[in-house]
């Protein structure tokens, strides 16, 4: 009986077509759903988790080759006791999200950018960011997000949430 | 401020929301009618409902709601004196499940944390008209949310009179306490709620709504209330549906629009692993033109499987022989080449609905003499232009779920106009429409992005069918994003050839457009296909003809965000910049002499736009963006434009870049917009942003075609969105005039940038551009 290791879990995926892509093991057979299906040929980030840390497209890595890979979705971010890490506080804090289909994958990216890089350029979160679609085009909120993610991160500088109530 | 009324209705409708706001079932409900609260105190307990599925969000809200107490369909409070408010429309990126509630909760005085807003069920006979389009979900709901929550606090304070046994005028509240200020002493709202529930519901007349001043929450920046669920992977979206022995199918139709299916590889599709089932359905209507409520879907061939991978590789191998008789067979390069060869003539005079004292009566639409006046005129400009066929690409591909059993049918659908799901699965599961909102059962899900794909509910009637089939067992259908890009109803393509004239002061004094479009029934256009006559400059000038020629082709359209200005403010407003350039004047100063005084462009029509407001944010955004200031810098500069529809303003201004090998850089977009009272400004300010990027992303790079009525473009490797690189710097303002209450930021955000961007090619490179998309003119975004 197959098993893989998510969110830090040992899960049992029972008897299954090895070629099933993560994606749909994720959310048809252990019930993950926040990782979304977009185009199932890599090409909109909406399915990104991480494979050791690394941002992979889910839609595209059959579930037979992931034996001893570590995988983190959505779902596996925040702390057991429900505390936000810095990158989806500031996507709350700064409401980067519209119609938020495609966020998951926007922040599984930007989290894996910013374990690597505290302090990002702006070429740095274009190069991370690319390979994620957002049709909404919430791309100004979700660079300035990814921003004040490395800034709590750094303890250089803490976004004042109460300004979210204020007129500019 | 005037706050009575809603005087912001878009004048530019479409006739299916026409419809939706003028049907009896669901007529936006009088507060004041005590049926409707009579109706309401039940909701506590829940409508009875045929039925009982554990996982449905009706049940669990119901079951949650045994101890608390209805105030009416929109406002419950919790035992723990928590607030309840039901967000009545579909929520797909825009905003309402958080702008809705929040109106409420200002009338309602509490305190926004301790509000949790619930999804609320659809049912008109609660809620009035339940549905996302139009940029109409604020202005047709801004009184009855004030009113609403109005009433639920009379009723808390009356009930605390009583109660606490002291006058009701000795009483007051904030932040959801009730106030007794001779005394010092405070009670929160939860106190009182069972007494409140039982409380006469007051007469809307005696209702006292508050001044703007007044407001606390109301014009400040909020954020969604589904934010933590979005960032952390809750089910929240269609394809997050979930029961005991859900099954997952696949639906796959003729590539060439409109096939029917006649077999399949049945006996191979049906040994592979995974696989339920698999049939064929042929039986539903005539769906390429859109229909929301028919219940109308395509043939083709259904799999059901264990799970979505086994449908969709079962699809992957489906040979399908289909009788191609009644399908599509235009092309979209023919139909160039014959617009390109109607350029120089005119088409049959195009009519308009006018409604008078007698009702409706068709005239034309052209008025004074435009031909005269451009044999006299000083300077005369012609200008044909071009732009494609587009698809939606919400992100989100179309996925729905049901369950059909016993005669009735229970969905979880992400629809944007979920009241005609309802009553078009009626329609195809032949339920009498009085027994529909008995058997027929719709819960909302989020949406994961609409642009209005999902004003049509052709995916909810295919899981319908499907589950129909399969009875007893709930069916998830999901789209490939391949089904969704060759399966929409298209943002429909058109060319304009204009020509107008200038007098010797370089002012706008003719306007002539023949409009080439396409149509299915050879009597009218195709859905949003049609050419709204009064789109700017009409209305301001004197002499403007307008006639219309129709390709036959009924490839099938419908509404995307800003339906028909999101390429007529394209053509539109770079016409009027030749026009300007033409004219020897400014762009503003041309385009501020066409309006004229402040005043309403047709005064005779209230929706119509009013000159002035148009003129405040053309030159608000002239001047935040320098507008006339040149950049110094060869190859860069600004360009302007504006648009007026769904009752907004908006003028947007783009700095660019072009390089020699037509590389273009977007630098920052500057927009001011006037769409009255913002409430909550950070979803403005989200539309805004939005709506900009997505005109960018149209203009350079979308382009839906079709051969014998085979759509080419499959998925994202053919059909490119813009991504974060691309992405220009955003400045966004609002003018809010203290006369107009609020209307809608979705559409009237995106159009003008459309124009704003070629202006400014133009104005950097002296290159005119008349086509979209820019790709194919050699140009590329970076």
């Amino acid at each position: 009986m197959a098993t893989l290791q998510i969110n830090g879990q040992t899960m049992d995926i029972g008897e299954i077509d090895p070629s099933t892509p993560l994606l749909w093991v994720l959310r048809d057979e252990l019930g993950l759903v926040g990782t979304k299906y977009g185009c199932g040929i890599a090409q909109c980030g909406a399915c990104t988790v991480h494979m050791n840390g690394a941002p992979v497209r889910s839609c595209q890595i059959p579930v037979g080759n992931l034996t001893d890979q570590n995988i983190t979705t959505i779902e596996g971010l925040a702390a057991a006791d429900g505390s936000l890490t810095p990158v989806q506080e500031a996507w709350v804090e700064i409401d980067v999200p519209q119609c938020g289909y495609c966020q998951a994958g926007q922040i599984m990216s930007a989290t894996a950018l910013l374990e690597n890089n505290q302090n990002p350029s702006d070429a740095d979160i274009d190069a991370a960011m690319s390979g994620n679609i957002c049709r909404c085009a919430t791309y100004s909120r979700i660079r300035q997000a990814i921003k004040n993610a490395a800034a709590k991160m750094n303890g250089t500088a803490f976004y004042d949430a109460a300004q979210t109530g204020e007129r500019a | 401020m005037k706050l009575t009324k809603n005087d912001n209705l878009s004048p530019e409708l479409p006739n299916f929301f026409q419809e939706l706001t003028a049907s009896p079932k669901i007529e936006i409900p009088d507060v004041s009618r005590r049926q409707f609260f009579k109706i309401s105190t039940i909701a506590g307990g829940g409508l009875a409902l045929g039925l009982a599925m554990g996982t449905s969000p009706k049940a669990k809200a119901q079951a949650g709601a045994a101890e608390t107490s209805s105030l009416s369909p929109y406002v419950q409070i919790q035992p723990n004196g928590r607030i309840n408010i039901f967000s009545k429309n579909p929520e797909c990126g825009q905003g309402i499940k958080t702008g809705l509630p929040l109106i409420i909760a200002e009338e309602l005085d509490c305190a926004w944390n301790d509000v949790d807003v619930v999804q609320a069920d659809i049912d008109g006979s609660r809620y009035g008209a339940q549905f996302a389009g139009g940029s109409l979900s604020t202005p047709m709901n801004w009184m009855a949310m004030r009113q609403a929550g109005a009433t639920a606090r009379a009723m808390i304070l009356a009930a605390a009179a009583q109660q606490l046994n002291i006058p009701v005028s000795e009483l007051t509240t904030s932040d959801t306490k009730v106030l007794h200020a001779t005394s010092g002493r405070e009670w929160g709202y939860g106190d009182f709620a069972e007494l409140a529930a039982t409380m006469p519901i007051p007469d809307a007349a005696s209702l006292t709504l508050k001044t703007q001043d007044q407001f606390k929450l109301l014009g400040r920046r909020f954020t969604g209330v589904d934010n933590m669920d979005i960032v952390t992977g809750k089910p929240l979206f269609g394809a997050d549906t979930r029961m005991e022995g859900l099954k997952y199918a696949t639906y796959t139709k003729s590539p060439q629009i409109g096939g029917r299916a006649l077999s399949f590889n049945e006996d191979h599709i049906k040994s592979m692993s995974g696989i339920v089932d698999a049939f064929i359905i042929d039986e539903f209507g005539s769906p390429k033109v859109f229909n929301p409520g028919g219940g109308d879907m395509f043939s083709g061939v259904a799999i059901v499987a264990d799970s979505t991978w086994a449908a969709i590789k079962a699809k992957r191998e489906l040979e399908i022989e289909w009788d191609l008789s009644d399908a599509e067979q235009a092309s979209w390069d023919d139909l160039v080449n014959r617009a390109y060869a109607l350029k120089d003539q005119d088409g049959e005079p195009l009519m308009t609905t006018t409604f008078g004292p007698d009702g409706p009566s068709t005239v034309a639409a052209s008025k004074g003499d435009a031909e005269a006046v451009l044999q006299n005129a000083a300077t005369v400009v012609s200008g044909f232009y071009e732009y494609p066929y587009v698809s939606h690409a919400q992100l989100e591909p179309e996925t729905c779920t049901a369950l059909y059993q016993n005669g009735n049918c229970e969905i979880w659908a992400p629809a944007q106009i979920p009241q005609s799901g309802e009553t078009g699965s009626a329609v195809l599961l032949g339920i009498p429409a009085e027994e529909a909102a008995d058997r027929v059962v719709l819960n909302q899900t989020r949406i994961g992005g609409g642009f209005g794909r999902k004003l049509a509910n052709d995916y909810v009637f295919e899981v319908v069918a499907i589950a129909r089939r399969m009875e007893g067992t709930p069916i998830l259908l999901q789209w490939t994003r391949e089904d969704d890009m060759s399966g929409d109803y298209f943002r429909p393509g058109g060319f304009h050839s204009y020509t107008a004239g200038l007098d010797a002061v370089g002012n706008l004094t003719a306007w002539q457009d023949h409009f080439i479009t396409s149509t299915g029934n050879d009597q009218s256009p195709m859905t949003s296909a049609d050419l709204n006559p009064n789109v700017f400059p009409k209305d301001v000038i004197d002499n403007v003809k307008l006639t219309q020629t129709m390709f036959h082709n009924a490839i099938p359209t419908g509404p995307m965000r800003a339906p028909a200005s999101n390429a007529f403010a394209f053509s539109f407003q770079s016409f009027m910049h030749e026009l300007a350039i033409a004219s020897g004047k400014s762009h503003v100063n041309f385009l501020l002499d066409t309006l004229g005084e402040p005043r309403l462009a047709n005064p005779e029509n209230p929706q119509s736009m009013h000159t002035g407001r148009a003129a405040n944010v053309i030159s608000e955004v002239a001047r935040i963006s320098g507008l006339d200031q040149e950049s110094g810098e060869p190859g860069r500069a600004k360009g302007l434009s504006f648009y007026f529809c769904h009752s907004g303003y908006v003028a947007q201004v783009a700095d660019v870049t072009v390089s020699a090998n037509k590389e273009v850089k977007v630098h920052k977009v500057w927009a001011v917009g006037d769409f009255g009272f913002i409430h909550n400004l950070s979803g403005a300010e989200n539309q805004m942003e939005g709506g900009i990027i997505d005109g960018i992303s149209q203009l350079f790079n979308s382009k839906i075609t079709f051969v014998n009525g085979v759509i080419q473009q499959q998925n994202f490797h053919q059909y490119p969105l813009l991504r974060l690189p691309q992405a220009p710097e955003l400045e966004v303002a609002f003018l809010e005039p203290e006369e107009f209450s609020p209307s809608g930021g979705g559409e009237p955000s995106m159009p003008p940038v459309l124009a704003a961007v070629t202006n400014a090619i133009y104005n950097a490179t002296g290159e005119r551009i008349r086509k979209m998309p820019l790709f194919e003119l050699g140009y590329k975004l970076v």
